[in-house]
């Protein structure tokens, strides 16, 4: 079977009048945004605002109801396998197989994603997340925290151009946190493109170029600091995050 | 803490019942309600009907032959006598069962929620134990009714009698299970009067067995057995008498409501399984030292409990499965779910090896009766052909290693770069394989044994069949894995999910609308190929005799491959607009 492969040139994520309905409940609606090469992302908004739908939906997990997304100029929904190629997503819940080790996870991701150089990636991740001397483990065997870096180093160990997280430090202790930010800056170094989701608004401005925020399923600002702080209608909450997340969700 | 216990099983019984009469709004639902109803309908109560006019047939014929020949009446009453020295004999075997095997009542299960509430609250580990024990009371309790309704009493005052005694019989072995797993943990434990207490109840039922056996071995080596009415007395005889009765008393004390002639007989019966009942109950909390100690280092304890739950699901160890970092994707899912399957073999695989072993030995002695068959060779023959049609036929129902299983992880497979066809393939490629040479191996079994279980049938005749049934095996397999992982790929709702299963009589009815659906759908597949193979078989059975069935078996084999290959194909793109929320949790 004709596999596509995995090493292309430097991308984008742009996403297009996207919408996702469950039955009546519109949980994202007419959202529209591209993240640029090399370029962090924050995606914020309270609860219910539909960060992690379109998280979903972006990696290939959620089907859209309308609109488009493309990877690298690959639609998702015409061509998702070359697509998906360029995607890596790590979720907030590590979801992994009870009866692979962290050794074997990496491997299969490998295989699927048609990884060169393997040994050499993987022995550097997992000495990067400080999962040194876990490679035997199952997961049944790992704390939450280890679960999640192992999520993280299946997304980080092949080519993947573009890379989602949504809350990527969930139930890291704060040395992993630190290591993570560390981690995702130096991906978008490297050239990748990253949409960040995260309620923690600290991490979000301190690694982020531009943040979008979503409340009710709808794209309500979108925009670097600066910019968020210099439009009219938050001037007055000032350049902190907070403040201006405050203002934009009507809660103050 | 009971009022307590109360509040939580009524209040969750209530609002399951209510969650379960909402989902009847949505069509599958109360479609499976509608067969489950319709099931439990002619399998229990039409069939109990039936049953009893049946029953008033036979008595009406037992009056006239009773002047001719040996009274069926009396041969009841005969088993009804010997009933509690039977059933008695055979708790004492599963209470030995239940030190071998590697099962528990989950009467120690708390849910997460039983402990985020009930182990930080300033509650005792007894007063836990009780409300655990409250809280199975409602499953005990419906499958007592069922059991009641099943056994085809005439009487309505007869069934609450089995359902009280029934009851009796589930709750009592759920504690006895409680015991057995509290001993389980402390037969290894450092103080010598933790280790004796353990060991206690397991050189106590040892004793009562070899006293038990031993009467037995006598009984029965006195003198031959002349007849099934003689065997069951001096069973009886063994219960009653001697060493034997007090080794069995406790077994047969339990068993005796439900053999109780009459209501005085049945209450004293009862009286007796009650304080039996109440014995266990205080053996369990005065045993329970397990929760003492928790109650101590509570928070150390639910860490380890929680650790030790994730670890249980099996240990990393070697398969001797290895993934090479190129080649087709299909190879990535086949050793995912080998190596699946090979770590868990300990757990699962033991409890279908056991399903297997059960179903197989009773199918084998049936088989024999009804062709008066002996010796080891026709056995291994009958056995195998056995184990190769639980393969063929039973086998795909139950080794779920597939895309059904992988449900859970829909949301990870979905985000790989992989052709939905090669993931449906891939999935369904090791248990299909793992079943045709379990079953390939069988019919070699079969077949070197086939000449003293089939002596008059000829060697090319059998060698052609074992040839074709060869070819048969893999076409069978993957014939029902396309069924089943179709069905998880159109109505992921009405799979359930990993080992999970949800519960009502509507879920229990949406399960055999999709058995049904897909035996159906199997034989269809099979169809054209049998189809054409039979006209060759026709054709050219005289002209090439046995060896034609090779022919047919493989024009069959040959349609399924290409059904198999269309059909993963077909559903590929059905599989790309499946929706992770439309796959079915579990309450």
């Amino acid at each position: 079977m004709a596999r596509a492969s995995c090493t292309l040139p430097p991308v984008a994520l742009s996403v297009d009048h996207l919408r996702k309905a469950y039955d009546t409940l519109v949980a994202v609606d007419d959202l529209s945004f591209a993240v640029g090469a090399g370029e962090i992302v924050g995606l914020i908004g309270p609860n219910g605002a539909g960060k992690t739908t379109t998280l979903r939906s972006l990696a290939g997990i959620l089907r859209p109801t309308s609109g488009t997304i493309a990877i690298d100029g690959h639609d998702l929904l015409a061509a998702p396998i070359e697509a998906k190629c360029r995607l890596a997503f790590m979720p907030d819940e590590p979801h992994l197989f009870e009866y692979l080790t962290v050794e074997e996870h990496l491997r299969l991701v490998a295989r699927l994603y048609t990884v060169d150089d393997f040994d050499r990636r993987s022995r550097a991740l997992i000495d990067e997340l400080e999962l040194t001397g876990k490679e035997k483990s199952l997961p049944g065997e790992l704390s939450r925290g280890m679960r999640q870096k192992v999520v993280i180093a299946c997304g980080l160990v092949r080519n993947a151009t573009t890379l989602l997280f949504d809350e990527p430090l969930t139930g890291l202790d704060p040395i992993g946190i630190r290591r993570m930010r560390e981690t995702i800056v130096s991906r978008a170094r490297a050239g990748a493109s990253i949409l960040l989701s995260s309620h923690l608004l600290h991490l979000v401005e301190e690694i982020c170029s531009r943040v979008i925020i979503m409340a009710g399923g709808k794209k309500i600002a979108d925009g670097t600091f600066a910019e968020l702080a210099t439009r009219a209608d938050l001037a007055t909450a000032g350049s902190n995050l907070e403040q201006i997340f405050l203002r934009v969700t009507g809660h103050e | 803490m009971l009022l307590a216990s109360l509040y939580i099983v009524l209040c969750s019984a209530r609002n399951r019942l209510n969650r379960r009469m909402k989902r009847l709004r949505e069509p599958r639902y109360l479609l499976g309600a509608v067969v489950g109803v319709a099931y439990f309908y002619f399998a229990i109560f039409a069939r109990t009907r039936g049953r009893n006019a049946a029953l008033d047939a036979a008595r009406a014929r037992n009056a006239n032959r009773q002047r001719r020949g040996p009274d069926p009446a009396a041969a009841i009453a005969m088993v009804s006598a010997s009933g509690p020295a039977l059933a008695g004999l055979a708790f004492l075997v599963l209470g030995i069962v239940a030190w071998v095997l590697p099962f528990d009542s989950g009467l120690l299960d708390f849910s997460e929620a039983e402990t985020a509430f009930l182990f930080p609250a300033p509650i005792s580990r007894r007063a836990l134990l009780v409300h655990r024990m409250m809280r199975s009371q409602l499953g005990i309790l419906f499958g007592s009714v069922i059991v009641a309704f099943a056994a085809g009493s005439v009487t309505g005052w007869m069934r609450l009698r089995i359902s009280i005694g029934m009851w009796l019989v589930f709750v009592t072995i759920k504690l006895y299970f409680t015991v057995v797993t509290l001993a389980r943990t402390r037969l290894t434990a450092e103080r010598l009067t933790t280790r004796v207490l353990a060991w206690t109840p397991l050189a106590l039922l040892l004793a009562m067995l070899t006293t038990a056996g031993t009467a037995i071995v006598r009984a029965f080596a006195a003198s031959p057995v002349e007849s099934v009415r003689d065997a069951f007395q001096r069973l009886g005889a063994v219960s009653l008498t001697g060493a034997s009765s007090v080794a069995l008393w406790p077994f047969v004390t339990l068993a005796r409501p439900l053999f109780a002639p009459d209501w005085p007989a049945y209450v004293r019966a009862l009286g007796w399984g009650v304080a039996l009942l109440g014995a266990l109950v205080v053996w369990v909390l005065a045993t329970d030292d397990a929760f003492e100690e928790a109650a101590a280092h509570a928070a150390a304890r639910r860490a380890a409990k929680a650790q030790s739950k994730r670890a249980s699901l099996g240990r990393a160890r070697a398969t001797g499965l290895s993934l090479a970092l190129n080649g087709r994707p299909e190879t990535a899912f086949f050793w995912k779910n080998g190596v699946q399957t090979l770590r868990l073999a300990g757990l699962s695989v033991l409890r279908i090896a056991i399903a297997m072993i059960v179903i197989v030995v009773t199918s084998t002695s049936a088989t024999f009766n009804a062709l008066h068959l002996q010796g080891v060779a026709a056995t291994a023959c009958l056995v195998s052909i056995a184990l190769a049609g639980f393969a063929a036929i039973l086998g795909p129902q139950v080794v779920r290693t597939d895309l059904r299983s992988d449900l859970t992880h829909l949301d990870v497979l979905k985000t790989w770069p992989v052709r939905a066809a090669a993931v449906i393939r891939g999935e369904m490629a090791w248990p299909a394989v793992m079943l045709t040479i379990v079953g390939w191996i069988a019919i070699a079994s079969a077949t070197a044994f086939s000449a003293a279980a089939f002596p008059r049938v000829a060697l090319a005749t059998r060698l052609s069949v074992s040839a074709a049934a060869l070819l048969l095996m893999p076409a069978l397999v993957f014939a029902q894995y396309l069924v089943q992982n179709a069905a998880a790929v159109i109505f992921p709702a009405w799979v359930p999910l990993g080992d999970q299963r949800p519960r009502g009589v509507d879920a229990m009815g949406q399960r055999i609308i999709l058995l049904a659906g897909v035996l159906l759908s199997v034989a269809v597949m099979l169809l054209p190929g049998a189809f054409v193979g039979g006209i060759l078989w026709l054709a050219f059975q005289r002209i090439v005799g046995p060896p034609i069935f090779v022919v047919g078996a493989f024009v069959c084999l040959a349609f399924v491959a290409l059904e198999v290959l269309a059909g993963t194909e077909m559903l590929g793109p059905v599989y790309e607009r499946l929706d992770v929320l439309a796959i079915e949790r579990a309450e």
